[in-house]
């Protein structure tokens, strides 16, 4: 940044690197826009030169698996990250503020959860499930999924309670809180931010999962929306259009939430990757 | 002093013991089932009747080695070749973007954040997006290709046993590069300016600031990255699903993924238990070497 020659060398190499890195999502919005005659095109037109937006909505038309998948992804997702999200805030609050014997395996027991291939437990989970009658309903998903959710929030939460100074703790018990009173009343309100990247990551985690969704629910109307994704490629194998499209609508709620939240998503990524 | 010792004692384990307990139920226990269930004979004749099930010793893992139709190892050479590569483009290639981009410029932050977008899309998504480019019609990398000489006829990425491991390696370096750039950039920022600087007045040029300061200054974040990185990529399923779900002719089949097929296309749930053990110690080897690295370094845990 001293000199400005050096800076603009820079820009270049990194606005190329960007150009390359973001090209497949581009790609995946310009066919999405293209007609299928002009996928098939050689060369293909790296801009449409019949713009549609008919992909999108047959997708959005009423008879298309599209937009129920996405309710039933916005269901599972929603219901794991509840259960994630409250399960851990209290479990990284105790983790980082009290000192008690077993307190290490337990932080050890939750890392290594995350590191658990989801087939590992896939077999004996659809088994249990099965025997409780939970194969396709939503509970059954939201069960394993906010299994994914919870080492990876406890381990960033517990980063941020420890950031958070002890004399706050010990201020409010001197104004009477106990550790339940101490924990709702100051420590949350603090807390707020590092609560919702851990819900957001949950939610994402959730949303984006594919083994337990075609696992456990075989019903086309309660598939979460990566499921109805990979069962409409394998029906419509080259409808590169339309799958396209669908793969926008699918990705649309993490594109959200990325745009808004960015800057906590980096961080928390790293602290909940690094930090432990 | 006592009395306030043992009410912490019971407070932090309370707080978290509904956590510690739903995983207990849900990855715990699953665990232990699978880990019977792998030394036992159920399969879609026996799954609903218990009373047919029966405890078969290690018939399952030696079968899967050693049986006739058995891919195991084939799978394991796979998901090895698969993991090794992968990391190594995507470390090397993450690393080189850290460098660039925690340098301050114009545009640095904007085009460091968008990057990271694609280690947050649905695997699932960005497979499909994958197997789109590398189609043999209408995919783009073949036109690439042809435009640039490097074929005359396009070529059938996901049909050749021999293309289909690359275009997965592909995809999963795409997705897996931010996560590197990330956790390498926040080591980078922890290396003090004024260490720079000295390296500097002393004459050093810059592979020497690199090698000599920088790698080994941010050697844990590097440790991180590689095992973490190993892990993830060696349980993905959903990206070689998606994609090529182990074809064409194994040459894609993963651990993840046959222990899948054995599970739910062939109902052979307690080999498919096996397969899934196998993957679990693999990672488990490294999860601890992960852990004692994170110990080491953590004096607060």
């Amino acid at each position: 940044m001293k000199n400005e020659k050096g800076n603009w060398k820079f820009f270049i190499i990194g606005a190329i690197i960007f150009v390359i890195f973001i090209f497949p999502l581009y790609w995946m919005v310009v066919t999405a826009l293209k007609t299928q005659v002009e996928i098939f095109q050689i060369p293909t037109p790296l801009w449409p030169k019949n713009l549609t937006f008919d992909a999108f909505a047959d997708q959005l038309s009423a008879s298309s698996d599209t937009l129920r998948g996405f309710k039933n992804s916005l269901i599972i997702a929603s219901g794991a990250t509840i259960i994630s999200t409250i399960l851990s805030i209290p479990a990284a609050y105790g983790l980082a503020r009290f000192k008690f014997s077993g307190r290490k395996i337990l932080i050890l027991y939750f890392l290594m959860t995350q590191m658990l291939p989801s087939t590992l437990i896939l077999t004996s989970l659809y088994i249990m499930f099965s025997g409780m009658g939970l194969l396709n309903s939503y509970v059954a998903p939201v069960l394993a999924d906010a299994t994914l959710g919870i080492p990876f929030s406890i381990i960033i939460l517990r980063t941020y309670f420890l950031s958070i100074p002890k004399e706050l703790d010990e201020a409010a018990k001197i104004d009477g809180c106990n550790s339940i009173t101490s924990f709702t009343k100051v420590m949350l309100p603090i807390a707020k931010p590092g609560i919702v990247v851990a819900a957001v990551f949950s939610f994402v985690y959730a949303w984006g999962d594919l083994i337990y969704g075609i696992t456990f629910i075989t019903d086309p109307n309660k598939r979460p929306i990566t499921s109805s994704i990979y069962n409409y490629v394998q029906q419509y194998q080259t409808l590169w259009n339309a799958t396209m499209a669908f793969g926008i609508i699918a990705i649309l709620p993490v594109v959200l939430i990325f745009i808004f939240m960015q800057k906590y998503i980096v961080s928390g990524l790293t602290n909940g990757a690094v930090k432990a | 002093m006592k009395r306030r010792n043992h009410i912490s004692l019971r407070a932090g384990l309370l707080f978290a013991l509904p956590a510690a307990v739903y995983m207990l139920i849900f990855v715990g226990y699953p665990m232990i089932q699978n880990f019977i269930l792998s030394f036992k004979n159920v399969d879609v004749y026996t799954f609903s009747d218990t009373a047919k099930q029966s405890f078969v010793g290690f018939s399952n893992y030696t079968e899967l080695f050693a049986g006739e139709e058995a891919i195991l190892s084939t799978a394991i050479i796979n998901t090895l070749i698969f993991t090794v590569i992968s990391i190594f483009f995507q470390f090397f290639i993450g690393f080189g973007l850290a460098l660039l981009f925690s340098k301050k410029f114009k545009g640095s932050s904007f085009f460091r954040g968008v990057t990271t977008i694609s280690w947050l899309l649905p695997v699932t998504v960005a497979g499909l997006l994958f197997k789109f480019m590398f189609a043999s019609k209408g995919g783009i990398i073949n036109q690439l290709f042809m435009s640039l000489h490097l074929t005359h006829a396009p070529l059938e990425w996901l049909l050749d046993p021999k293309l289909a491991m690359a275009a997965i390696i592909v995809a999963n370096i795409w997705i897996g590069i931010p996560f590197n750039m990330m956790l390498l950039i926040t080591g980078l920022t922890t290396i003090p300016e004024e260490i720079y600087e000295s390296s500097k007045l002393d004459g050093a040029n810059k592979f020497q600031t690199l090698f000599k300061i920088t790698i080994p200054m941010i050697r844990p974040a590097i440790m991180s990255v590689l095992t973490l990185g190993f892990v993830y990529t060696f349980k993905v399923f959903d990206l070689v699903w998606v994609m090529t779900k182990g074809g064409p002719i194994n040459s894609t089949e993963l651990v993840s993924t046959y222990a899948y097929k054995l599970s739910f296309e062939q109902f052979q749930f307690s080999k498919g238990a096996a397969a899934a053990n196998i993957l679990f110690l693999i990672l488990f080897v490294v999860g601890i070497f992960y852990i004692k690295l994170i110990n080491d370094e953590e004096e607060v845990m």
